[in-house]
């Protein structure tokens, strides 16, 4: 991708933002580039177990931030604190019930993100910029 | 008027250069300069001020992310996004890779998709051995041939030190 892409989402770790299958929205690739992004954005992430595939997820934590996540949802209320390193960001999905992200593998360098969603387009009656944060305030990672 | 045609055309023939030339460097190959001896004596073997290596790096493995042994590489620093390292892969997924760390000899296992780099010249290389296996999403080329200074053109060759790596696959 060099400016914007139209792409589909598949998977049910960003619900209710993106359905389990054939939401499409753009992704613009600026962004990333000039460090335009902040915890709340929803971004393109190349996954850091499987090169070949590109996952969604939101951005909640960049380096030097301090980042609250549930260790295990569906188990107990149990919260962990980490501090995110120089480089590096902290991802999850939106459905942390069934989402694989930097709850289980940790922190990622910046350089695999690989675009910034923007715009959802399909389904119609969904079409519009999304939110900076659906579910989790922003305000509360520092 | 006339030359206010001619120089609009000769915005649009440069502007369409640029895109195919970006276009081009951003899918197949580019050409790009080697700087510092951490690859020495596979780039720069000797620390000449005037003139660095300039590399071809191909990206047409980044469609299957699928490297040997050997390969250098250029990725993108884990801890600065804008800097990019060239490198060579001395380990892949699942292999065993023996390393010095803090003057403690240790054997790592590469994780799931990550792999290893070393820079040829151990001496003054910031590689895996500082930071950790990188993800192989970072990979964003691979170097195949020297293409300046003339008198070292040729292809880049895979080797690694063999007996400080075990794949069982």
């Amino acid at each position: 991708m060099i400016i914007i892409e139209w792409l589909q989402a598949y998977g049910p770790s960003m619900v209710p933002t993106f359905n389990l299958t054939g939401d499409m929205f753009l992704a613009e690739r600026l962004s990333i580039k000039f460090g335009k992004v902040g915890p709340g954005n929803i971004i393109l992430l190349r996954s850091p177990e499987f090169p070949r595939k590109v996952m969604v997820k939101r951005l909640l934590g960049l380096e030097s931030h301090s980042v609250t996540y549930v260790i295990e949802p569906m188990k107990s209320d149990r919260c962990d604190t980490i501090g995110v390193p120089k480089g590096h960001v902290w991802v999850e999905g939106d459905n942390i019930y069934n989402s694989r992200d930097s709850r289980q593998f940790g922190h990622v360098p910046y350089g695999l993100l690989e675009g910034k969603v923007f715009c959802k387009i399909w389904p119609s009656k969904e079409f519009g910029s999304l939110m900076k944060s659906g579910m989790k305030d922003p305000d509360s990672y520092s | 008027m006339g030359t206010q045609s001619l120089l609009w055309n000769s915005v649009k023939k440069f502007l369409t250069c640029g895109l195919i030339g970006l276009t081009i460097s951003d899918r197949y190959a580019s050409i790009v300069p080697v700087r510092g001896a951490s690859m020495s004596p596979t780039f720069n073997p000797r620390a000449r001020n005037f003139t660095d290596d300039y590399v071809l790096v191909e990206k047409f493995c980044l469609k299957k992310y699928e490297f040997s042994h050997g390969d250098v590489v250029v990725f993108c620093s884990p801890s600065n996004h804008k800097e990019k390292h060239i490198k060579r892969i001395i380990a892949l997924p699942g292999d065993w890779i023996g390393a010095t760390h803090n003057s403690h000899d240790d054997v790592l296992k590469v994780p799931k998709g990550h792999c290893w780099v070393e820079g040829d010249n151990s001496a003054s290389s910031m590689d895996s051995r500082s930071f950790g296996p990188i993800p192989l999403g970072l990979v964003k080329g691979r170097v195949t041939h020297v293409v300046w200074p003339p008198q070292r053109i040729g292809l880049v060759e895979r080797v690694f030190p063999q007996e400080r790596v075990s794949s069982f696959k």
